[in-house]
């Protein structure tokens, strides 16, 4: 279908009493089709009810034009009816009176029989034929609120505006109006545009939802498509697969808006102090058990030891939130997935390579893979028999939760299930979770398994909603977990800053490593700033001995490892080689044909040998071939090899990932 | 069903009676505030060298002009309802002009930015002017009783429906300008539907105001300009003629009409206005 409202690079600037002027909507591009019901979304101030009056005409662009139909917007009318949020009825007219206004004012040249007819049309259709002789006065906010659909409604606009219309009823009449206002679309082919703040409103009635940034210079921060057939009805919406991480990605969005300001709002220069470029540092973490090492370098002053004096912690509840912050460059360094140093790198994160290096792997192990306990109770106990179950019940859909596309989890659960012959795209959805959500999601059921760190597992096994399937010890002992990330760009700028944060963290993981501080390290992490979860969850035992009563559901467990005389928290270049192979295998990046430079200029092993000499550590390594669960070895000479072995796998591509040449920022 | 209808009407005598015990607190406080202060006035006249007649008195001396309201002896020697009904037919002529007058300039100020900008001053400036002031120079301007009364009343009465019109209609809600932007409403559709309507409470609050002060207004109006029928021109008389009494009665009477015809644009708006815009 063509485009029938095209609002084409906007910018809105009002002009401020004190001489100044504020720049309300900059460049805002969007084109609407006919039929489509269109949701403006954002923060209260974000412009958006500027650009519903300016598609009305109420309201004129200070640069760039609106079209509707080609036709240029200047001026309100008639065809682009708004529905106010406050009604906007005429209280000295009775409800048939303020329909009858707008019908008898527009239709002029209809005769008056017709005019008539039309209104009580409209009347009926809103369901508000007894109380059509009663002033808007005497009418609850609800009918009110119908009464303006009504009026706008009857004057057939090719285009009906909506500014947050229901913003002020309750609940239920909210509901019910909503499913009027959207059966009314439907049967009479409405285009609209709705301004809301209401998430769940937005998805109920939108086929696309505009994401609007903060203002000042506000502008249309993502579109999301709504996927879910019509009619729709409220109640199975919310059961439809895409509800929720539609509902979460918008509210995930305005929550980033939210932060996005405080960091405005925080200026931030690089505080020079013992030597270092910078010591206040922002280092993000997602709130999982593995988050122990930087949880302690600050509880327990590592970090002021080195010299880093300001250093904040920066909770994200999920790892889009690190990746936005690295790519923001809103935080220095952050905790990661493995394999996010080198899937941003790859370009994973909207096809922009973002060069990433680690110089510390800080734990490894601690995850495994859950199932509910709906699969326990029908005799599934381990891979084949969740094969032969999957075989089964073809019919139905199985989703699986990981935290993120880059992250071990995700690699991990892939290679299990393709393991088992099961192919985790084909067979299995597998969605993206963020980690706390993960036991909350598998006991509403929407997902079936997730592979996630701990406390996860282990809270959904204590609370009987899940078992877990398998965990490192079946998969592969000792996998990287989290390492530690910066742009390298930043590593660049900040060397010795790099090496004092390096030092920290690993003494951190040295710290967390000995079993006499486990206690403290646990009743650290239940804390609200750090995981926020109740102290039984989190176990911190040497990953050789087993940890609790391991009969079935449970078993026996790979615990997180911080460190040992084994240099585990040397970056791995063979272990990164593999992360390359799984992140082409799944498609995820392109293979790059220039692997060997870019896993070089990921792996910062120079800053790590560097920081455990400083610390007088063991840094010896001896390099080993990787061996998997299944006996396949990995040959870190040929990945390219072992990848074209696999059986289950995407039709992955071979390119040269072209990176900018590291670059000194002037400090 | 027949031993329900003798308690029924019991019970409607009941309800009745109840009726005026539920009234009387409203009823006997201003009773009785009247009372005593009849009761004090009462004593105040009889104190020695009391120079105003007491209530008593008041009532010995007007009865004639209390019981007979309608006679006519011709010239200005009429019974108080003609002379009442004198005064408010000026004050109908008057005030229906100023109505007229100020509404329509308060629309035209309150619709344009121009006209508001040039003659908020002056108006501003005029309105202070107290009724009393305006008597000489309506006089020198009109040299006749009757019309320089008139012109006293309305230039008195036009300031608060002036000003309130010219703020009910820049304080339109912006919603209903929208609803006729969007509409494409015409400038007659706009003023008779919008404007109107939505100013109207304002106007109601002007007028209200104005028909106060226009009564205000007859009183000096007419105390000045002698030889005419009107209760000011008739207290006036009775001062000449010393008949304190009588002036005294025509205050009570003149504080009535005041009330009641404030009472009566109450009503009106009422009438008029939905219970949303009150």
């Amino acid at each position: 279908m063509s485009v029938f409202v095209a609002v084409d690079q906007i910018d809105k600037v009002f002009n401020l009493v004190g001489g100044g002027q504020y720049i309300a909507l900059k460049g805002i591009d969007l084109q609407i089709k006919k039929g489509e019901f269109v949701s403006l979304i954002g923060h209260s101030g974000c412009g958006k009810s500027t650009l519903l009056n300016m598609i009305a005409g109420l309201d004129l662009p200070s640069e760039g034009i609106v079209t509707l139909e080609g036709q240029r917007i200047t001026k309100p009318g008639p065809d682009r009816m708004v529905v106010f949020q406050n009604y906007s009825l005429l209280p000295w007219r009775t409800v048939r009176e303020n329909i009858a206004l707008a019908v008898d004012a527009v239709m002029k040249g209809a005769p008056a029989k017709e005019r008539r007819a039309i209104v009580e049309k409209h009347i009926d259709m809103v369901g508000l034929r007894p109380h059509a002789d009663k002033p808007p006065g005497m009418l609850s906010g609800g009918q009110k609120q119908r009464v303006a659909i009504a009026r706008a409604l009857s004057l057939r606009p090719k285009l009906l505006l909506l500014d947050e219309p229901f913003g002020a009823l309750d609940a239920l009449t909210r509901g019910n109006l909503q499913e009027q206002l959207m059966q009314i679309c439907q049967e009479n082919q409405v285009t609209a545009v709705m301004v809301t703040h209401d998430v769940d409103e937005a998805v109920l009635l939108s086929d696309r939802i505009v994401m609007l940034t903060n203002g000042p210079e506000s502008k249309i921060g993502g579109i999301l498509e709504v996927d879910i057939p019509r009619p729709r009805k409220r109640m199975q919406v919310v059961e439809h697969p895409s509800y929720y991480s539609l509902r979460s990605e918008m509210i995930y969005f305005l929550n980033q808006q939210k932060r996005v300001k405080q960091i405005r709002a925080r200026k931030k220069t690089a505080v020079a102090r013992h030597g270092l470029e910078k010591v206040n540092l922002e280092i993000g973490f997602v709130p999982l058990t593995a988050c122990a090492p930087l949880a302690i370098a600050q509880e327990k002053g590592f970090f002021t030891k080195h010299g880093l004096d300001e250093v904040t912690l920066v909770r994200e509840t999920s790892w889009r939130g690190i990746v936005d912050g690295i790519a923001g460059g809103y935080i220095d360094a952050a905790q990661m997935p493995s394999g996010m140093p080198m899937w941003l790198t790859l370009g994973g994160h909207q096809d922009k390579p973002i060069p990433t290096v680690t110089a510390l792997t800080m734990t490894r192990n601690g995850n495994a893979i859950t199932l509910s306990k709906r699969f326990y109770d029908q005799g599934v106990y381990n891979l084949t028999d969740f094969k032969q179950h999957l075989l089964r019940t073809r019919d139905q859909r199985h989703t699986m939760g990981v935290v993120h596309p880059s992250s071990m989890h995700s690699v991990l659960l892939r290679y299990w299930l393709a393991a088992g012959g099961i192919d985790p795209d084909l067979d299995v959805d597998v969605h993206t979770i963020p980690p706390a959500q993960m036991v909350a999601d598998l006991k509403a059921g929407s997902i079936d398994g997730f592979c996630v760190g701990e406390p996860w597992n282990y809270r959904a096994a204590e609370e009987g909603i899940g078992f877990t399937a398998a965990t490192d010890l079946e998969i592969w002992l000792g996998h990287p977990g989290k390492v530690l990330g910066v742009r390298e760009d930043w590593a660049a700028a900040y060397p010795n800053t790099h090496i004092a944060l390096v030092k920290a963290l690993l003494e951190a993981c040295y710290y967390c490593s000995l079993p006499e501080n486990a206690e403290e390290i646990r009743q650290i992490l239940a804390r609200r700033e750090y995981v926020s979860t109740n102290v039984e969850y989190i176990q911190l035992i040497d990953p050789d001995s087993t940890s609790c009563d391991l009969g079935s559901p449970m078993r026996e467990y790979a615990h997180h490892q911080f460190f040992s005389e084994a240099a585990i928290n040397r970056p791995s270049r063979t272990e990164q080689t593999w992360i390359v192979t799984q992140l082409a295998r799944w498609g995820h990046t392109p293979f790059p044909r220039n692997w060997v430079e870019i896993i070089e200029r990921i792996c910062r092993v120079g800053v790590f040998s560097t920081a455990a000499r400083e610390l007088g550590l063991d840094v010896s390594y001896t390099r080993q071939p990787l061996k998997l669960f299944d006996g396949t070895v990995f040959n870190a000479d040929d990945p390219l090899g072992y990848l074209n072995s696999l059986p289950i796998k995407r039709d992955f591509s071979v390119a040269e990932v072209i990176l900018d040449a590291p670059i000194r920022r002037a400090a | 069903m027949t031993t329900f209808s003798p308690r029924r009407r019991a019970g409607a005598d009941n309800s009745f009676l109840a009726g005026l015990q539920k009234k009387l607190p409203d009823f006997a406080p201003p009773i009785i505030a009247i009372a005593i202060f009849l009761a004090i006035w009462q004593l105040f006249s009889l104190t020695p060298g009391a120079t105003l007649p007491g209530p008593i008195q008041v009532v010995q001396d007007t009865w004639i002009l209390i019981f007979w309201p309608f006679y006519d002896r011709g010239g200005i020697d009429k019974g108080l309802f003609w002379q009442i009904f004198a005064s408010l037919q000026r004050v109908a002529i008057s005030y229906t002009l100023a109505a007229i007058f100020g509404i329509g300039l308060g629309i035209l100020i309150g619709t344009s930015k121009l006209m508001s900008k040039a003659l908020d001053p002056l108006f501003q400036l005029l309105r202070t002017v107290p009724p009393l002031a305006w008597v000489p120079i309506s006089l020198a301007a009109l040299r006749q009783n009757e019309p320089a009364a008139l012109f006293v009343i309305f230039i008195t009465a036009i300031w608060p429906i002036l000003i309130n019109t010219a703020v009910g209609v820049k304080e339109i809600p912006s919603d209903y300008n929208n609803v006729a932007k969007v509409l494409q409403l015409t400038k007659k559709e706009y003023f008779f539907n919008i404007l109107i309507p939505a100013a109207l409470p304002y106007i109601f609050t002007g007028l209200r105001i104005a028909i106060g002060l226009a009564w205000l207004a007859i009183i000096a109006a007419e105390i000045v300009m002698s030889g005419i029928v009107g209760i000011g021109f008739f207290i006036w008389e009775a001062y000449q003629n010393n008949n304190v009494s009588e002036v005294i009665l025509a205050l009570i009477y003149i504080g009535i009409v005041g009330l009641l015809l404030d009472k009566l644009m109450a009503w009106i708006q009422t009438l008029i206005l939905p219970a949303e815009q009150k």
